[in-house]
């Protein structure tokens, strides 16, 4: 077995950690950019900045399943951890192509 | 840092996305050239223990959270900034398309900061300190320097963008990032780095190589 599969196996379970402890884990506060645009621009403003819709709506929004709080969110982020692992192969498979 | 649609004009959002295409090409020549089953699984590790840990966000006080971008992380283990350009912009994708996680028209710009100057700053500043210091400082050093230049960046775009006002911009961002690039970066690049150096020194090999090649030289 290619010796590097193990490397994966491991990075995968790290990854799955996270995934499940992140929605306990997370701080809820702003990120640096959120914040500082919270800061810098003028409230107004900033509340019809932050309310405005995406250009494109998506399934999971903020790492969520509708309805299914910690357990959705939990979900969520384990979905687009397997889901990168499978991209990310595949693109290393198909760049050789 | 991941700017959302609404900061910015459709018209600038889509300059960056021209910008960020023929840096994407050249980082899947990089994986056309370079990949191979040996690699093809640390690839993939990374982009999904990235994506994984960009769910954390750690508190840094002042009211705000911040996470790891992890492009300087992936240069050095895959020894080319190609590589954290590739997995990052894997991994806006997916954050854009189906998390809601910075926007699909600026994501263009999400690529170039995140992607491209996080990772070519990171991983160029750890090439340059790692014959002088060790592999972990240089590391520590290089993420910090990789995240602080790219919220620097990000402030210039919202500026430029009629959204941030310049200077008040890169003084907000400066100081949140300043930190976050300790905690969130700096220190997790840093012990990921030491742990894949203890499990698998093969893998950082080359790095070792270098670094007795300068000590000799």
């Amino acid at each position: 077995m290619n010796p590097n599969m193990k490397f994966l196996l491991v990075g995968l379970a790290i990854a799955i950690v996270i995934s499940v402890a992140a929605p306990f884990l997370a701080s809820p506060d702003p990120d640096g950019l959120e914040s500082a645009a919270g800061n810098i621009i003028e409230e107004s403003e900033f509340a019809e900045l932050e309310e405005s819709e995406p250009a494109v709506q998506s399934p999971m929004p903020d790492y969520s399943i509708e309805g299914m709080g910690k357990s959705g969110e939990i979900l969520a982020i384990t979905i687009g951890s397997i889901a990168m692992l499978l991209i990310a192969y595949g693109i290393g498979k198909a760049a050789k192509i | 840092m991941h700017i959302p649609d609404s900061f910015m004009p459709l018209s600038q959002a889509l300059i960056y996305w021209a910008i960020a295409i023929p840096f994407i090409i050249m980082s899947l020549r990089w994986a056309r050239k370079e990949m191979d089953d040996m690699k093809n699984p640390i690839l993939a590790a990374l982009a999904a223990g990235i994506f994984a840990i960009q769910a954390l966000n750690i508190p840094i006080g002042m009211g705000t959270s911040g996470h790891m971008v992890g492009a300087t992380l992936v240069a050095i283990v895959l020894g080319s900034p190609w590589a954290g350009l590739l997995v990052l912009t894997l991994v806006l994708i997916v954050q854009g398309f189906v998390f809601g996680d910075g926007g699909v028209t600026v994501m263009g710009a999400n690529i170039i900061n995140m992607g491209l100057i996080s990772g070519f700053v990171g991983y160029y500043t750890f090439v340059g300190l790692k014959k002088r210091v060790s592999m972990s400082i240089a590391a520590f050093v290089g993420a910090w320097l990789g995240l602080f230049v790219s919220s620097l960046a990000t402030a210039v775009e919202l500026w430029l963008a009629g959204t941030f006002p310049l200077v008040p911009g890169l003084m907000a961002m400066g100081t949140f990032h300043f930190i976050i690039g300790i905690v969130g970066e700096g220190l997790i690049t840093t012990i990921a780095l030491s742990a894949i150096a203890r499990s698998r020194p093969d893998l950082l090999s080359d790095i070792v190589k270098d670094i007795h090649g300068g000590a000799e030289a």
